[in-house]
């Protein structure tokens, strides 16, 4: 599973080999890039409509033909936003069609312990940080918040969009109810993203597997023991690279 | 040597009677002003107190020149020595000049400039009115201050205040008898009452502006604040004295005060406290017939939402806290976000807090050992 990629080091003569191992798939680094781009974009044409009183909204906003095409920009995205979700949702269901959707992601007791082991390391409880495997519980965390974050923000978003269609089938009580959730979701997301995701990627360590698809040997050792362990010991024979189950 | 002796007591009898014509002044004079202006009124209305007293005007109108004595006493001006001549100013004495004006209208228009004189304020206002407008784009009917304070009748305009919508009811007779039937002309009428607003109020006095204008529009769920935001004036009727904040937070309320703060003038039609409620024919909320009764307000809504089906009013949260019983959903997101964003927050913030803790002093031990 491994490979190896060849970087340049300080001496010119010698070569120095670094063993790589992919973790994203070509699809799976294009998802997150439609999504941060999305998540963006809505984000700043969305802020300033929810702060419509405030300066620096204001001077985004300066005309309602602005505050319109501003409205018009977000819609457009959005639809984007749906498209990339469905495509998401529809690679998993054809995955467990074909009984071939990796467990990785879904969360486990194990998490549970991990976080707790991991709270104790971080209050000096404990000397060693748990060991993860391909995706820690802090990455599952992102994953599933910003899930089910998304679930929201599309659907109270489509409520706020088509409200009169919405009343047809619902109460007409739950337009309100979209409007708060919307705009209160999109300042809880941005709060998660902000201080957990970025001190994540960033701060703890500049993770970019999400762009280039693979992790070093050294940040595999650090950061994924289990999932490197498995992969050195007992190598696979079975050449099946599938998107999903690298 | 008489003569001598007179002489020189001379300037002392000069100062005498000076002095005594100088005191004699002090109680003299008011008392005849007083007789010389009601010598001047009375002067007037030795003719003017015929009650067959007139004449024609060039356009075949025929112009009353009897002056009621009565009116005049009664009215503000005769009983503070402000007489006949302060506003017929080219009349001095008899034979008066020729009457010049074509009709009756033209000589009310051209009287009531007089008024300038000593309130200058108001009839500086009048002019920037929408009344001044109208009369300047050629419709001479426009009222000008006699039409509504009256001329030789002229009393304080507030006195009883009743009087006010009536007045103005002259004209725009249609709105006067919606207004009548409306919750706050029926309390004037049937109450008095001093709280409800008059014409006045909500139009301005003097400088009564145009109110089908977007300004007007955007500017008037503050007017209906200056009254419905009053706790204790709507306290003494049990009324809310949040509806307009309440407002504010709504879909609604915010794009409205977005286009008040920064585009009063550009059209724009999220709905404002009359759009709902009705303008002169707002009535109670309880009452059949008021537009925003529960069995009337679907139709209300559908007027800018046509096509709505019988949910979409469950929809507008009201002039209401949100409360489980009347919004359910709104309070349950309430409930929940009022949890889930600081628990997210503190969550994220307190684990990110103690890693960069755990990094710092792994970090310094390393560099120390």
């Amino acid at each position: 599973m491994s490979q190896l990629k060849s970087t340049p080091s300080s001496s010119p003569t010698q070569v120095k080999l670094v063993k790589t191992f992919p973790r994203f798939s070509v699809s799976q680094r294009w998802e997150h890039a439609v999504l941060l781009i999305c998540i963006a974009i809505l984000l700043l044409t969305g802020l300033p409509q929810k702060y419509a009183a405030s300066a620096w909204s204001q001077t985004i906003i300066s005309s309602p033909e602005r505050l319109a095409m501003i409205q018009d920009i977000h819609h457009i995205t959005a639809l984007v936003l749906t498209a990339l979700v469905i495509y998401h949702l529809g690679k998993a269901c054809y995955l467990i069609t074909r009984r071939k959707l990796p467990g990785d992601m879904l969360p486990t007791v194990q998490d549970i312990k991990d976080a707790w082991n991991m709270m104790l390391y971080l209050i000096y409880i404990k000397k060693q940080k748990p060991t993860f495997g391909k995706y820690n519980f802090e990455q599952k965390v992102t994953y599933w918040f910003l899930f089910f974050s998304i679930g929201i923000m599309i659907i109270s978003g489509y409520v706020m969009w088509f409200p009169e269609t919405i009343t047809r089938l619902l109460p007409g009580g739950v337009i309100p109810a979209a409007i708060m959730a919307h705009s209160t979701e999109a300042i809880a997301t941005a709060i998660f993203i902000v201080l957990w995701h970025f001190y994540h990627v960033h701060l703890e360590r500049l993770n970019l597997s999400i762009f280039s698809g693979w992790l070093t040997e050294e940040d595999m050792q650090s950061y994924h023991a289990l999932e490197y362990e498995q992969l050195t010991q007992e190598p696979r024979t079975h050449q099946d690279s599938g998107e999903i189950s690298t | 040597m008489l003569i001598h002796n007179f002489e020189k007591k001379l300037p002392g009898v000069f100062l005498v009677i000076g002095f005594l014509l100088l005191l004699s002044l002090l109680f003299f004079i008011p008392t005849q002003a007083k007789d010389l202006a009601q010598e001047t009124e009375q002067y007037c209305l030795s003719c003017h107190s015929n009650p067959d007293l007139e004449t024609t005007l060039p356009s075949g109108e025929t112009l009353s020149l009897y002056i009621s004595p009565e009116q005049l006493t009664d009215s503000v001006h005769s009983p503070n020595g402000i007489e006949c001549e302060a506003c017929h100013t080219n009349i001095t004495t008899y034979p008066h000049p020729a009457i010049e004006y074509q009709n009756v209208r033209e000589l009310s228009r051209s009287y009531y400039v007089a008024c300038q004189k000593c309130h200058p304020d108001n009839y500086t206002k009048t002019l920037d009115s929408m009344h001044a407008q109208v009369a300047e784009a050629g419709n001479l009917d426009a009222p000008v201050c006699t039409d509504c304070h009256g001329a030789h009748d002229v009393k304080s305009p507030a006195e009883p205040r009743t009087l006010i919508p009536s007045t103005c009811g002259n004209c725009h007779t249609e709105e006067f008898s919606i207004y009548q039937s409306s919750v706050h002309g029926n309390a004037l009428v049937q109450e008095s009452n001093p709280d409800v607003p008059v014409c006045t109020t909500c139009h301005g006095v003097h400088n009564i502006q145009d109110p089908r204008t977007q300004q007007f529009r955007v500017d008037e769920p503050d007017l209906c604040a200056g009254c419905h935001a009053d706790q204790e004036m709507m306290g003494k009727y049990g009324l809310s004295a949040d509806v307009y904040n309440l407002y504010s937070l709504s879909w609604h309320g915010v794009d409205v005060s977005v286009y008040d703060a920064r585009w009063p003038t550009i059209q724009h039609n999220s709905a404002v406290c009359t759009d709902c409620h009705g303008i002169h024919d707002i009535l109670n909320p309880y009452d059949p017939n008021s537009s925003v009764n529960p069995d009337n307000l679907l139709e209300t809504c559908q007027k800018c939402h046509p096509g709505v089906g019988p949910n979409w009013t469950g929809a507008w949260t009201g002039h209401y806290e949100v409360s489980l019983e009347r919004t359910p959903f709104l309070y349950y997101v309430d409930w929940f976000y009022s949890i889930f964003t600081p628990l997210i927050l503190w969550t994220c913030c307190i684990y990110v807090a103690l890693q960069i803790i755990r990094i710092i002093v792994a970090r310094a031990r390393r560099s120390l050992r």
